[in-house]
């Protein structure tokens, strides 16, 4: 039948599913398309700029780092890109080009590549970044709009021309009521960071990557679950109702970013189930706390990166009882 | 939303309708169960049968023929002389033309007794039916039947059935028929169970007579709903018999998941299933006990499912035990392409064969012949990216991911921590992975190093 061609003799299994860290890096792509199309629509087409100076300085990165360590180069697994596409979501629309590439450097080459690449960094590379460039170049990153947005996008409303203290959190921090309203804040029609305006389109991404199995529920519901818990029965302005605030809470700032498509990251985000709850609650927890008592209006992104930390104790702790397991009793020697 | 989504969404949707019993964690794997269609069809003319002497858990046996002997279906071939183990029969008439040793599919050199069919299907004189009265059997003489009828485990397992009645003597109090054929492709019990349930139903009642037992449950998934439908109506009305409906899942046939699934009851690490006093038979090794007592018949054939993308003619063939791949394949009309990937048993836990000439024997439920469009897993290039898919897939509940690391940079002392001896090497983790890490093969790599281990201790402490 065969002539003399060789087969296979591979142990089992011998099949395999067909979702592969491509696949899902594709998916977590296409989660965040509507999110982006909104931000072209509201801050004009520099965001596109940004983006992809930020997804190509990424792939880049990770391409001439391999290349040069002579590690196998793996830029097509799509994690680069997925890396690059969050950096830029987390900048606002006016940042000076130079910045997202910076924060590709150190996203890639000191998060991630420096600690063993896809699967090892400790910590998330793209909040690493943002966090590192608000630190170190905090007036790059604090212009949150610019007259450009005006230019470029007719839904501009009274945001305008505005700077950094305007954004509703910051707003929110100082226990005044923003002056936008909770159904604006919710479709995404304030001042922000690129991908982190529209709640909306936010869940929506989510749902899809929920739908395609690429993440699950635990993490988002805890995260958001706490926050919208803790600010409910703790509001910090009086000025508005609870649920209100609640509301404002949830739409403003990183967090819905942060809840579906940062803490979300496979690689610093705990693998069981129990402990993907403890991590979403502790992210939510921290989130608030910084949120009402920290220096900055915004607290996601630190939240995060502490709950990144304790990934590894997390799973240690909820690793789960095997089937069948027999308590170990004392080893009598 | 691909097949395989749909199909989630169905058992979802059929666990909460009908709640269908199950377990936690598993994976679906589509169930290509191409030929669950088709009736069996029968091939008894093999020109040659290639009968190996170890065919199931234990002792191989000693051929007790001799080249140029004359040998009769059903006769007994190859004993065992001491220890664990069922004699092999012959499972065609005519010459023995030679024993001589080969690799089986372990690698391990196994002695195959083989024979030229002369096509007379004489049947042997040993061939008697089991002439006492059925209502008064012992649970000695049950397994004394099984036992000469070298009856094994069939559904992949190839423990011999006899001492698995053994074992469970007065510790059963259920008693499990697995019909549930979890492996993707397979549908011999599937076929089994549509064109002859009265073998199954009839050998579960000889093994429940023999643990004294009123009541049997048949498992079966409810991708069967035909088969449920039928078993149903067969034991209508009579009260040994209940039919349980399972999720459809993978390893949903697995012992352990099976009597969690219908019990409760976990199995603790290391023990077997009389422990938690249950006792579980596949469907095909109840047909074959129903047919050794009724008709004095040994395991001598099997339903194999032939299927794989290379079959011209995929379908549930009946035939002797010892066929050879090679004209079991022929019989389903050839391959329409090169093959490059040849399984015996199911593609999750089935043995990757390198001899298209290999036999049939008594574990093999499958024969499934692939081209270049199965790749061995390992082939590709791997790294985990923390999904924690191959924990929720895991039935054991363990962590796969950090066994198979600590397994790839040798940690096996943390692998040891980790329960990997808890492994039942299932595949699912490996199946799920999109990291492509080979996990079950690391694991099975960190097993075999701690059983070494464990060995030169209990050698050093002597
Ligand atoms: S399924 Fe694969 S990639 Fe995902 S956690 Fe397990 S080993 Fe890692
Ligand atoms: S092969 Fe082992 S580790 Fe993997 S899912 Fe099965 S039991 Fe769990």
């Amino acid at each position: 039948m065969n002539g003399d061609k060789l087969v296979w003799v591979a142990p089992a299994p011998h099949v395999k599913h067909n979702d592969n860290s491509r696949t899902i890096m594709l998916d977590v792509v296409i989660a965040m398309v509507p999110a982006l199309v909104w931000a072209v629509y509201m801050f004009g087409f520099r965001v596109l700029s940004v983006l992809a100076v930020s997804v190509a300085s990424s792939v880049i990165f990770e391409f001439l780092f391999q290349k040069i360590l002579r590690r196998p180069v793996t830029v097509l697994d799509f994690s680069a890109v997925v890396t690059g596409m969050l950096i830029a979501f987390n900048l606002p629309a006016s940042v000076s080009l130079w910045v997202p590439v910076m924060g590709s450097f150190f996203a890639i080459v000191i998060v991630k590549q420096l600690f063993g690449g896809i699967g090892k960094n400790v910590v998330n590379p793209a909040l690493a970044a943002r966090v590192f460039l608000f630190t170190a170049w905090p007036s790059e990153i604090g212009g949150y709009v610019e007259p450009l947005s005006e230019k470029l996008s007719p839904l501009t409303v009274n945001a305008g021309d505005i700077v950094a203290s305007a954004t509703p959190l910051a707003s929110l921090k100082l226990g005044e009521t923003p002056d936008v309203s909770i159904f604006d804040l919710f479709i995404g029609n304030m001042p922000g960071c690129i991908g982190e305006v529209s709640a909306l389109l936010i869940l929506i991404g989510g749902i899809y990557l929920l739908l395609r199995r690429v993440i699950t529920w635990h993490i988002p519901v805890s995260f958001l679950g706490t926050v919208a818990v803790l600010c409910f029965l703790f509001p910090q302005t009086q000025s508005v109702q609870a649920y209100e605030f609640m509301f404002m809470e949830l739409f403003s700032g990183g967090l819905m970013l942060g809840a579906v498509f940062m803490a979300t990251d496979y690689a610093t985000s705990p693998v069981t189930s129990s402990g993907r709850v403890i991590y979403g609650i502790g992210c939510g927890a921290i989130t608030v706390f910084i949120r009402y008592f920290g220096g900055y209006s915004e607290g996601v992104s630190f939240a995060i990166l502490i709950m990144n930390l304790l990934v590894w104790y997390i799973d240690k702790a909820t690793r789960p009882k095997p089937f069948g397991y027999i308590p170990k009793k004392k080893e009598v020697k | 939303m691909n097949k395989n989504d749909i199909m989630c969404c169905k058992t979802f949707i059929s666990e909460v309708e009908a709640l269908a019993l199950t377990f936690r964690g598993g994976v679906h794997v589509p169930e290509e169960k191409n030929t669950e269609g088709k009736a069996v069809r029968l091939f008894d003319s093999p020109k040659t049968v290639s009968i190996p002497m170890s065919q199931h858990i234990g002792a191989p046996c000693i051929p007790i023929v001799k080249k140029g002997d004359t040998v009769d279906m059903g006769q007994i071939i190859g004993e065992v002389k001491a220890g664990l183990g069922c004699p092999v029969h012959a499972s065609v008439s005519g010459t023995v033309i030679a024993i001589e040793e080969k690799r089986n599919s372990m690698g391990m050199a196994v002695q195959n007794v083989i024979i030229e069919n002369d096509g007379e299907n004489r049947i042997s004189p040993e061939v008697r039916p089991y002439e006492g009265s059925f209502e008064e059997l012992t649970f000695e003489e049950v397994v004394e039947v099984v036992r000469r009828a070298g009856i094994s485990g069939m559904g992949g397992a190839t423990f011999p059935t006899y001492a698995k009645i053994q074992s469970a003597k007065d510790k059963v109090d259920t008693l499990i028929v697995n019909c549930a054929e979890c492996e993707p492709y397979i549908t011999a019990n599937h076929r089994l169970l549509l064109e002859e349930p009265d073998t199954v139903i009839g050998g579960m009642k000889i093994l429940l007579r023999a643990f004294g037992l009123r009541v049997g449950d048949i498992a079966i998934e409810d991708n069967k709903p035909d088969a449920v439908k039928l078993i149903r109506e067969k034991v209508k009305g009579s009260d040994f018999a209940e039919v349980k409906v399972l999720a459809t899942k993978y390893p949903q046939g697995d012992e352990r998941q099976l009597i969690y699934a219908i019990t409760g009851k976990e199995i603790p690490a290391g023990k077997l299933p009389a422990d938690v006093g249950c006792v579980v038979f596949n469907a095909e090794t109840c047909a074959s006990v129903y047919r050794a007592f009724v008709y004095g018949m040994p395991l001598i054939k099997r339903i194999v499912t032939v299927d794989g993308d290379c079959i011209a003619d995929p379908c549930s063939v009946k035939c002797p035990i010892g066929t050879s791949y090679r004209e079991l394949i022929d019989f389903c009309g050839g391959c329409t392409k090169e093959y490059r990937y040849i399984v015996n048993g199911g593609p999750m836990m089935g043995a990757a064969q390198w001899d298209i000439d290999a036999p049939v024997t008594k574990g093999t439920s499958a024969v499934l012949v692939f081209s270049e469009k199965v790749k061995p897993v390992y082939e590709q290039p791997s790294a985990c990216i923390r999904c924690g898919r191959c924990v929720r897939a895991c039935q054991m509940r363990l962590m796969p991911n950090y066994i198979a690391t600590f397994s790839r940079e040798g940690k096996y002392d943390l692998c040891e921590q980790y329960d990997v001896m808890s492994c039942v090497e299932c595949g699912a983790c490996t199946y799920v992975c999109p990291g492509s890490v080979p996990i079950t093969q690391l694991n099975r790599a960190a097993k075999a190093k701690i059983n070494e281990k464990r060995k030169l201790m209990k050698g050093g402490a002597k």
